[in-house]
């Protein structure tokens, strides 16, 4: 009997025990847990799960050379402005200055209504945009705060990526299921980190940050 | 003025009420549970007193954003452009996914923004951020007024603490003459009294005046006035020069018109001693690392110093023999 380990949040599913409360009955080995089966904590796919005290096969690791910072990236946005003002408002609520905070919180918002609007956006896209920053950006930005140990730039690289795959793993259900995912469970997402959870039984902390679970904000539709 | 405040975070208040019994200023009893950040003083008792820890106490000042990397700032912001392009992608789309998609990829790219030196909105980086939002050429929509305000809020910040720093300063050093004068004045005070023969009022004078020194010294250390030895001396000569070339001549000139001798003498007396001094000290300066031992003998008179006992007081004329050694 084997254990294997979520990724994304460490929950353990242990074949002896299986998850009764689930009908999923003692000894029920991994191989026939079925394919759609999620982590019951974070939602990630049986694909996001590693076996206890073995870990994935090494991947051959692509060497991405280091992006130089080009002219037109030191421009930010208009998007990324107001990202850059919402987070400063962010920071001022943090220190209890609520008058800088509104002011911050305006401006996020006059720069993210004066972004330009996608051209004919789909799902497909938004999947592409997805993998590659877990193809490039990620592993990129992790070989730089390696290098130099900018610990606090990789605690936000280590939320990024599991919150990056919890997305993936979501569009890939969505493309399969559709609306039907969401019928009858709510949407939330963590207001700290970001992680998406789709379910009603709110896990006790978030499982990528681990932040008490009213800092998760529900989702309406549009 | 304090450098910390205290916070509350209402989430986590059980309203036990212990800040409200232990505020020596009422800050914690406030309508809407936000601390009274006008009247906290920071002294920190309701955060020990406070059964569920939901008051903390926030720095007036933060420290410097931690260094980073060209190499961790571009590899951050590339990331960044993606979050963004996320966001913009799900911003088009309907449902609940593509908005929590939205929602998701803006606050990893906040996150991204913070660990690429946008931690703080005091900062140095903030401060040019807005700044360039007001060089560049923005549409007539743009809410110039919010970015100068924000500018405004920051500076003001930085204005007050240097205000408050100076006014500390200045009250420090009104604190220390203050306090020395009371040290002078109280000996003066034991001298009468021990000649009264009042000696238990000349002990109170004499212990008081102990205790204003403690005061003076106490307060100039914390003014950071006291350098290295080598800074302290030319200081020295820099005070005893002033006072025997532009303080007293006129002082002595103003005695003599009105015909007080007394005082005519007494700043004559200061002015030649304080010249003296400024010499000592000079030399001082210049021998520093000397390490022959030197003696220097007090008129205890006029004030005058000498390296070596003399006969008589080159300024007042008393006898050498009064002269107390150092």
């Amino acid at each position: 009997m084997a254990k294997y380990v979520c990724t994304v949040c460490g929950y353990i599913y242990d074949e002896a025990q299986g998850i009764p409360e689930a009908g999923i009955g003692p000894g029920t080995r991994w191989q026939d847990l079925p394919d759609d089966w999620v982590c019951p904590i974070c939602g990630a796919p049986k694909g996001e799960f590693e076996k206890q005290g073995e870990s994935i096969p090494a991947v051959e690791k692509k060497q991405i050379p280091i992006t130089k910072i080009s002219p037109e990236m030191k421009e930010l946005s208009s998007l990324e402005v107001s990202a850059l003002c919402s987070n400063l408002a962010r920071g001022c609520e943090k220190q209890y200055q609520p008058e800088a905070a509104a002011l911050f919180t305006e401006l996020a918002d006059y720069f993210k209504a004066a972004s330009a609007p996608a051209q004919d956006p789909d799902f497909d896209q938004l999947l592409a945009c997805v993998e590659k920053d877990l193809e490039e950006g990620l592993p990129n930005a992790n070989g730089a705060a390696s290098t130099v140990k900018d610990r606090g730039a990789l605690r936000a690289l280590v939320w990024n990526e599991k919150v990056t795959r919890i997305l993936k793993s979501l569009l890939t259900r969505y493309q399969k299921e559709g609306d039907a995912m969401f019928d009858k469970t709510g949407v939330y997402v963590c207001t700290i980190c970001g992680f998406v959870y789709i379910g009603d039984k709110l896990p006790e902390v978030c499982p990528v940050c681990k932040v008490p679970n009213w800092k998760f904000e529900k989702v309406e539709g549009r | 003025m304090s450098t910390k405040y205290a916070v509350r975070n209402i989430r986590l208040c059980t309203k036990d009420c212990l800040c409200l019994y232990v505020c020596p200023t009422g800050a914690t009893d406030t309508e809407n549970s936000i601390i009274d950040v006008a009247k906290c003083i920071g002294c920190g008792d309701c955060a020990d007193a406070c059964p569920s820890g939901a008051i903390s106490l926030v720095p007036t000042e933060y420290p410097l954003q931690q260094p980073k990397t060209e190499t961790v700032i571009s590899a951050l912001k590339t990331l960044l452009r993606n979050k963004a392009e996320q966001e913009k992608i799900a911003t088009g789309l309907p449902g609940k996914l593509a908005v929590a998609i939205e929602k998701s990829n803006r606050i990893m790219a906040e996150d991204l923004l913070r660990e690429a030196g946008y931690m703080l909105p005091q900062s140095q980086n903030t401060k040019q951020f807005l700044q360039s939002l007001l060089d560049q050429k923005q549409p007539e929509s743009f809410p110039k007024e919010v970015v100068e305000k924000l500018l405004e809020i920051i500076s003001r910040n930085e204005e007050d603490k240097k205000m408050s720093e100076n006014k500390t300063l200045a009250n420090l050093m009104e604190a220390f003459a203050g306090e020395s004068q009371a040290n002078r004045k109280y000996l003066a005070y034991a001298k009468k009294a021990e000649q009264e023969g009042k000696m238990n009022a000349a002990k109170l004078f004499r212990a008081a005046a102990d205790a204003e020194t403690l005061h003076a010294l106490k307060e100039f250390e914390v003014t950071g006035k006291i350098s290295s030895t080598a800074d302290n001396l030319k200081d020295a000569v820099a005070g005893e020069t002033h006072e025997y070339q532009e303080m007293y001549p006129p002082f002595a000139k103003e005695a003599e018109a009105v015909g007080n001798k007394a005082a005519l003498m007494a700043f004559n007396f200061a002015m030649k001693a304080e010249e003296v001094h400024a010499k000592l000290y000079q030399e001082a300066l210049e021998n520093l690392d000397q390490t022959e031992e030197v003696f220097y003998y007090l008129c205890p008179v006029c004030g005058n110093i000498e390296k070596f006992q003399p006969e008589k007081c080159s300024i007042c004329g008393v006898p050498g023999g009064k002269f107390i050694k150092y």
